[in-house]
């Protein structure tokens, strides 16, 4: 078996401190997205367990894993989870939620939650999207904007390219960041094109990490100008699998002048953990 | 007289070793990456490994395919259309015509008299919906490339993907996966993309001959594509046994002079 490149670590985690037996309200989210999938369980405000792993071929049964994960060895069961709200892409395949909210909402509110109330401008880089969402008020969506066309360059693709530059997907952004100064960007980021770009420039003797910086530079350059569309506004926090990507983020933050807001969260959460904070409002608002 | 072939193309590399008119050993390996002459390194010791041979044993060798500058110990290169030429007349020697569905190319190179190329056709626009393009979506949908090309054969024709754009069309995959369609219709989709964009290759320019042409590269192991390809172009492709080695048979032919 050849190395697999591609593949970025699944994980799930409880807080154990929190008995949830003594809580008032235990409330889920659940992110089907395109190439993972999120649950998060709140017990009150407070964030009890998540699990994060890859969408398998059957959205259904990757939706209720990863809710099965997420409850874990807690003793919790579904039942005893008052409210569910599923999101992302495959959001109608989560089949227990009591309803289903868009991703956009989701992952403000979940960004509201991990990075704290100063974030105006949140930019989810996803695997087949890229989303920037500007903030007003608590839970108010000022305005968005989408990559348009096509994923290229986003975290599929960037999965593809890491198989054909035989570089671990979790280090392509680190070793980009080796070069002292910025190639020239790429002319385009899509997958089908990425070796033969790729060896033109190893022909023209640029090192593995050039090669990664003109890529990430350029994926970085085509965030920032969609991100511009939303003239963003300091704070600004980045969600999703890409946000792992220092090669990106960097890149995006030198760009933009700003620098993006961290926390203890995993971002991949943002979507699943701000489902779970709109199920707690839904079901205090019931 | 020992010549060796090497082919490199964009996602592998191929060896063939050949003893007198016949292969005597075959070697593959990954060729992506910053390190493509370790890797052709690498699988040219093993090939010599399994020949039995040091490396003055071999009189010559010669390599093809894109990555072909990037190998020190090659003595002379020749490029793909020609050594697909090579090789579809060295399996069969009335073939007229030759296509090689390699990953992010297809090549259709008419054949004349002897070693004459009449005319050769590629792929315009886009590398997208080919080798590449079958690997990804695979993992897409959960897969080995064999079982998706089994399960395509128990699919129904009811859905289709985007045949143009390998980004447009894994998203479409994705749509049907999230709409819970079968997994076999959508892998029978993806093989009916594949070859409706092979197809218009074959179409373009050249009118290959029905029984004999000649298909090789890494897609003509994939049955459901060669078999929507032959019901699409009404052409009995004739295929050998290692089809996907058949530029380096080529190249390791013209070795030989």
């Amino acid at each position: 078996m050849t190395q697999e490149y591609w593949k970025w670590p699944e994980s799930s985690w409880t807080y154990r401190d929190i008995d949830w037996k003594k809580t008032k309200t235990i409330t889920a989210g659940v992110d089907v997205g395109t190439n993972s999938t999120q649950a998060a369980i709140l017990c009150d405000n407070r964030l009890f367990s998540y699990s994060s792993l890859r969408t398998g071929p059957d959205f259904r049964a990757t939706a209720q894993t990863a809710l099965m994960q997420a409850l874990g060895k807690s003793g919790l069961k579904i039942k005893d989870i008052k409210y569910i709200v599923g999101t992302g892409w495959g959001n109608r395949n989560v089949t227990c939620a009591e309803k289903t909210v868009d991703e956009i909402n989701c992952h403000a509110r979940g960004a509201r939650f991990m990075y704290g109330p100063a974030v105006k401008t949140v930019v989810d880089l996803g695997a087949q999207t890229c989303k920037a969402i500007r903030l007003y008020g608590w839970d108010r969506i000022r305005d968005f904007a989408m990559n348009d066309k096509c994923a290229a360059g986003m975290g599929r693709n960037i999965e593809v390219m890491a198989d054909l530059l035989q570089v671990p997907i979790e280090e392509m952004g680190e070793r980009s960041l080796a070069v002292e100064k910025d190639p020239e960007p790429v002319s385009t980021t899509c997958y089908a094109f990425a070796n033969t770009e790729a060896m033109g420039l190893f022909r023209e003797g640029y090192t593995e990490s050039q090669v990664l910086a003109a890529y990430l530079f350029a994926i970085a350059w085509r965030i920032y100008g969609m991100v511009g569309r939303v003239q963003p506004e300091k704070e600004i926090a980045f969600t999703g699998g890409l946000a792992k990507n220092p090669g990106i983020v960097k890149r995006l933050e030198k760009a933009m002048g700003m620098t993006a807001l961290t926390c203890e969260y995993d971002p991949m959460l943002a979507g699943a953990i701000g489902a779970a904070v709109i199920a707690r409002e839904s079901l205090i608002g019931q | 007289m020992i010549t060796a072939g090497i082919d490199v193309g964009i996602e592998s590399l191929k060896i063939v070793i050949l003893k007198d008119g016949k292969v005597i050993a075959r070697g593959t390996g990954l060729s992506g990456g910053a390190k493509r002459a370790e890797a052709a390194e690498k699988v040219w010791k093993e090939a010599l490994a399994a020949a039995k041979l040091k490396p003055a044993d071999v009189n010559k060798v010669v390599d093809t395919g894109q990555g072909k500058q990037d190998i020190a110990f090659a003595q002379d290169r020749v490029t793909e259309p020609v050594t697909d030429a090579r090789a579809a007349r060295f399996l069969y020697p009335k073939a007229t015509c030759v296509v090689d569905i390699g990953a992010d190319q297809v090549r259709v190179v008419n054949l004349g008299e002897g070693d004459k190329i009449l005319e050769v056709v590629m792929n315009q626009k886009c590398a997208a919906g080919l080798g590449i393009f079958l690997k990804s979506i695979a993992r897409t949908l959960g897969m080995t490339l064999e079982e998706m090309s089994q399960l395509s054969g128990n699919g129904n024709n009811a859905v289709s993907i985007n045949e143009m754009c390998a980004p447009f069309a894994e998203m479409d995959a994705l749509d049907l996966l999230n709409r819970n369609t079968p997994r076999e219709d959508i892998a029978r989709a993806v093989t009916e993309a594949v070859a409706v964009r092979v197809n218009s290759v074959l179409n373009d320019k050249i009118k290959p001959a029905k029984d004999a042409t000649v298909l090789i590269g890494g897609v003509s192991r994939n049955k459901a594509v060669v078999n929507s390809l032959k019901k699409r172009s009404g052409i009995n492709f004739l295929i050998p046994e290692y089809a996907e080695y058949a530029g380096a048979l080529g190249a390791a032919l013209i070795a030989t002079g």
